[in-house]
């Protein structure tokens, strides 16, 4: 066995690789040569000093690192585990991308919706336009509650009879009094009349012109109304005189 | 002296226990255990990173290597078929993301300048505080011994490395090397061999380029 084929075969002599019967006869070589013995000692030791190797010092943070990463690899596992939590995962992906998109948008959203609503409620009084009461519905609220609130006029009992009185549509009246009836607009006052028996009296004609009424209301909201005026005919006092 | 490290009387067998746990283990993972997560890195993470230093000889690169192994394992889990075992599995995946981190680095990194901090400011306290079952000189001794033998490692061939590091490092068999890297017994033989030998013929080189240490005797003035 020459000590070519010998130092060829320390490697796997090392390794326990090689058969029974061959180990001897190589193990007598390495006895009896000195150059071979050398080798194959040098070879154990380094062997011996690889094998010392085998456990390197691990970073500390890199334990923490590789758990942090199965912490979200279990995380993205059990997400995809069935179809509701595969949804449920991907739903709140969705939830967490529309937040983040609209977050920064929402003070200037609200922002703006709250200007909007201040610069409305200011400019609306300006879009206000003429209505037209000859197309209004008078009878929206004809027995609503209509107050006079100042007019030479009153509405309540005791006072004298020749007065003229607001009174409901469905009031009744003497057969000599003079009736007038007035449309009250939403604001309160009358924007038209209409002499419904006898003669207009000048009192009368002082209450169409500077009584204020409150309005009738429907829900709530003012309202056009019509209401009727009636004069006693105790102390006449006809505009035509 | 032929015989001191043979132990010719143990055999290596395969151990059925092991298969038993690693079955479970894989199972365990495919179902999302949280256990079965901290139970593998516990095993597996220092061997894996042992072998990623052995094979990369730089800290940071083994760092991102042991990384990209265990995303790869768990995000594959679901497909190993058991054909190998779940440690040869995962040093199959060390030895290639490792190669894969060598070429890229070989590819981008080259002249690009160490900045690190020195490798002492990076010792934990473990390795700082001193053992005191063995002697300074020893550890000083074993320092520079391992030290020489990873410049040497970085110098051979990568292809001998890492049956070399399979092999004397890690203790696996012939059959896994085989397994691992993807190659037959003979060429496994083959590269151990010519790997400790370039290993050998390293060390020794370099043990001669070293200037010798002279020692001059002077007598007290």
């Amino acid at each position: 066995m020459s000590c070519d084929n010998v130092q060829e075969l320390i490697s796997p002599l090392i390794d326990r690789k090689i058969p029974a019967a061959e180990r001897e006869s190589l193990l007598a070589h390495l006895e009896s040569c000195r150059e071979c013995g050398a080798h194959f000692e040098s070879m154990q030791n380094l062997r011996r000093a690889l094998s010392e190797m085998n456990r390197a010092a691990m970073p500390p943070n890199l334990a923490a690192r590789l758990r942090v990463m199965a912490s979200h690899e279990l995380a993205r596992h059990q997400s995809r585990a069935t179809l509701s939590d595969r949804f449920e995962h991907w739903s709140g992906h969705l939830r967490l991308w529309f937040d983040n998109l609209m977050r920064p948008l929402a003070v200037p959203f609200a922002g703006g919706i709250v200007s909007a609503l201040v610069l409305f409620s200011a400019l609306v009084p300006s879009f206000s336009v003429v209505h037209d009461y000859a197309d209004a519905d008078w009878g929206t609220d004809p027995y609503g509650q209509v107050v006079v609130l100042s007019s030479t006029g009153v509405n309540s009992p005791g006072v004298s009879a020749d007065v003229p009185k607001i009174e409901p549509t469905y009031a009744s009246y003497p057969e000599d009094a003079t009736v007038v009836w007035l449309m009250i607009d939403e604001s309160g006052k009358v924007v038209n009349y209409q002499l419904a028996k006898g003669n207009m009296t000048s009192d009368m004609q002082t209450v169409i012109m500077l009584s204020k009424f409150m309005p009738a209301t429907f829900l709530g909201i003012p309202t056009p109304g019509l209401v009727k005026m009636v004069q006693r005919p105790t102390s006449r006092r006809t505009l035509r005189s | 002296m032929a015989t001191s490290i043979l132990d010719l009387s143990s055999d290596r067998t395969p151990e059925a226990v092991g298969d038993v746990e690693d079955a479970r283990l894989i199972e365990s993972l495919r179902t999302g255990s949280e256990q079965a997560y901290e139970e593998l890195l516990t095993r597996f993470q220092q061997p894996v990173f042992t072998l990623a230093l052995r094979l990369l000889n730089d800290q940071s690169e083994a760092c991102d290597v042991v990384q990209e192994v265990f995303l790869k394992v768990f995000r594959n889990i679901g497909s190993f078929r058991g054909q190998s075992t779940l440690k040869t599995w995962i040093y199959r995946i060390t030895v290639n993301e490792a190669h894969n981190t060598r070429r890229w680095f070989f590819r981008h990194r080259r002249r690009e300048v160490e900045l690190d901090t020195d490798p002492e400011e990076m010792r934990n306290w473990k390795e700082i505080i001193p053992d005191r079952n063995r002697s300074p000189f020893d550890e000083a001794f074993d320092r520079e011994q391992h030290v020489m033998i990873e410049a040497a490692l970085d110098r051979i061939n990568p292809i001998f490395r890492e049956a070399v590091v399979l092999r004397d490092i890690t203790d696996q068999s012939y059959e896994d090397i085989a397994d691992i890297l993807g190659v037959s017994l003979g060429t496994v033989k083959s590269r151990i061999l010519r790997g400790r030998e370039a290993l050998r013929d390293e060390l020794a080189s370099s043990l001669k380029s070293r200037p010798a240490l002279r020692l001059v005797p002077k007598t007290a003035e």
